[in-house]
């Protein structure tokens, strides 16, 4: 045992620990988590052995279920602190692109005016927090703590590769989709519980928005599980990348995707319950200080989670065509959700609010046709059984490309 | 005001679509330009835009040209301006004007008013202060040391006499035409205009004796010095000065 102590830097595989969750395949921020238990706690462990040598304690510490536990409790913190930092850089791709857009320059702290959430982040920080006096205490804190809860739960839920994730749902694309709708309930109940009229209002938006999106988006949802054969997150990504990107089939399906999703991250074509030009800023008015700030930020997560399906359904999640996963896959798959974002930011910058009568009859009498269209589709390619597009796959010489890229 | 723009909005069977599309199209055009040419934004505290000789920012003065006459005083709009004792070179005490920042609104009234050009308008705008107090700027603070002659303003004006004979190209300064006159009849021999004259252009002069034997004396005025101040006018006790206004 003195020998494993001595050697603490071994940096062993954490997939020969007995206790690993994950069967045989390989978790990466689980790697990272037991490497990072491996320094501290051998370190303690090395030390805790020098004053007292043969003790409980140091073989306590490095042994395989303490091991195991701790590196999920900081494969936890990896997880999150990685999705916080994609959310943070989103925000800032957000306002350098609009900035360009509106012909102005935009934030200028740090490098690239990376720095300036943080600075904001520390200003809201600072804000005084303030409870209205006749707000019903328990639904305006419990509904703040779900909206945020919720948001974050399902941003750290994305796995942005095969290797990184937390769990290999069965139903991961169900179970996404389940949370994700859960928090346009909640403002429903933060504006009522803020005794203000404008949240109140705000909150009565949310709730004739939800119903007008959230139908369409289930049956994209569907078609694409349908497509894919199962709604297992993983198991689309490799179907597609078997046969190809479900945006061309089900380009109509995109649309209707990105519009909901705008519409589900409350962004501004569709941000009727915040309106901040009408409404104050909506079902969000009366909450002040870091709430607003962690409300903001739950925002950004929505947004992230949005681009994340839209690239996991529609683009092929980490895999590249020909290419396969590559060595990098978690920046690949980032890649294709900053794009999907700049999206987001594109529509932002070209197109004003919508009313709310106006969603109802998007939602109603646009997407909805269009997401049945596109799942009749989807029910045509199953049926008839032979793929489209497997006669375009078979012109490319898949196979001398492979020769040239030298990790296949 | 919508109208007004109203042909530029798309019209016609893809209206709908258009409406959608064309915004889409313009600021991803927008975004390719300001990326690769500059936004309109300019850095301000990095890099300032060029600014003309005679900007009107704060009002400057150059304190040895200055006459303490108190015109400035007067013509500010906002009340900002107002002459103070203080101390000259030669260690004599002089009224020179102190302006309050806090009040003043740029305007270089001070500057155009003022006879001898000693009040300027300087190119400094950064005015930013902590205090109210560091924003009053006493004779001595507004000094500007580079000044140039595009600095001073000066304000003229065509006279209504010079239109009518056609002399269309000449213009006046009113100092240097409006003098004061004085009613002899009036004056009672005080001297003091003569005291309180800026610019030392008044002299009492004998011109009889009166019935007990005293002199009579009245002032006499060198014109080409007077900068029309009208403080001789405002001090006398009897009305007995005016300015002639030439028009």
């Amino acid at each position: 045992m003195l020998d494993g102590l001595l050697n603490w830097v071994s940096f062993s595989n954490p997939m020969d620990n007995p206790f690993y969750a994950y069967g045989d395949v390989y978790n990466l921020p689980y790697d990272i988590g037991y490497k990072i238990w491996e320094l501290i706690g051998g370190t303690l462990a090395w030390l805790l052995n020098l004053l007292f040598p043969d003790n409980g304690v140091s073989s306590f510490l490095v042994s395989d279920a303490v091991m195991n536990a701790l590196a999920i409790v900081l494969m936890a913190v990896v997880i999150f602190a990685v999705a916080f930092i994609i959310n943070l850089t989103m925000i800032w791709e957000e306002r350098k692109v609009l900035g360009r857009m509106m012909d102005r320059r935009a934030t200028r702290i740090g490098p690239l005016g990376y720095f300036q959430n943080l600075s904001d982040g520390l200003k809201t920080f600072l804000k005084e927090n303030i409870m209205p006096a006749k707000a019903d205490k328990m639904g305006y804190m419990w509904a703040l703590s779900i909206v945020i809860g919720s948001s974050v739960l399902i941003a750290c839920m994305i796995p942005l590769s095969d290797r990184w994730f937390i769990v290999d749902y069965g139903t991961g694309l169900l179970i996404i989709f389940a949370l994700f709708a859960i928090a346009p309930f909640t403002i429903l109940v933060a504006g009522w519980a803020q005794n203000n009229k404008y949240s109140l209002i705000g909150g009565m938006r949310a709730a004739a928005q939800l119903i007008s999106y959230e139908v369409p988006m289930l049956i994209v949802f569907a078609s694409v599980a349908l497509m894919a054969g199962s709604f297992n997150i993983n198991e689309i990504v490799h179907a597609q990348a078997e046969t190809m990107w479900y945006i061309l089939p089900l380009f109509l399906g995109f649309v209707v995707f990105m519009v909901a999703a705008i519409a589900e991250a409350e962004r501004i074509p569709f941000d009727l319950p915040e309106a901040e030009a009408e409404l104050v800023e909506g079902w969000q008015t009366e909450y002040s200080g870091m709430k607003w700030g962690l409300i903001m930020l739950g925002d950004y997560f929505r947004g992230y989670v949005a681009c994340a399906l839209g690239a996991i359904m529609f683009l092929g999640g980490w895999m590249l065509p020909g290419i396969g996963a590559g060595p990098v896959p978690e920046l690949v798959f980032l890649l294709k959700v900053f794009l999907l974002f700049f999206i987001f930011i594109w529509v932002r910058a070209a197109h004003c609010r919508v009313r709310t009568d106006q969603i109802l009859n998007i939602g109603w009498k646009i997407l909805l046709p269009l997401s049945v269209i596109n799942l009749i589709i989807v029910i045509l390619i199953k049926m008839t059984g032979d793929m489209p597009w497997d006669m375009v796959i078979g012109l490319i010489p898949w196979d001398s490309i492979r020769g040239v890229i030298p990790w296949q | 005001m919508a109208i007004k723009y109203l042909h530029k909005y798309p019209k016609g069977k893809n209206a709908r679509t258009l409406w959608v599309l064309k915004p889409m199209w313009v600021t991803l055009k927008k975004m390719f330009k300001t990326t690769f040419h500059r936004p309109v934004t300019i850095m301000y505290p990095y890099e300032k835009e060029w600014i003309p000789d005679n900007y009107r920012g704060r009002p400057g003065l150059k304190f040895d040209e200055c006459v303490g006459c108190g015109i400035c005083e007067r013509m500010c709009p906002p009340a900002g301006i107002k002459m103070i004792k203080t101390d000259d070179d030669a260690g004599k005490t002089v009224l020179r004007p102190q302006v309050n920042l806090g009040r003043c609104m740029m305007c270089g009234y001070c500057a155009e008013y003022c006879p001898t050009n000693a009040m300027i308008v300087t190119p400094d705008y950064e005015l930013a202060a902590y205090t109210r107090e560091e924003l009053i700027y006493g004779p001595r603070k507004l000094a500007w040391p580079n000044h140039t002659k595009m600095m001073e303003v000066d304000i003229e004006e065509h006279l209504m006499s010079d239109l009518n004979k056609g002399i269309l190209n000449r213009t006046v300064a009113f100092y240097n035409i409006d003098k004061p006159e004085l009613v002899t009849e009036k004056c009672i021999g005080c001297t003091r205009c003569v005291k309180v004259c800026p610019t030392d252009v008044i002299e009492m002069y004998t011109v009889g004796e009166n019935d007990k034997g005293k002199p009579i004396r009245l002032p006499k005025f060198e014109l080409d010095k007077c900068v029309c101040c009208e403080l001789c006018v405002e001090e006398c006790p009897k009305d007995a000065l005016w300015i002639k206004e030439v028009l």
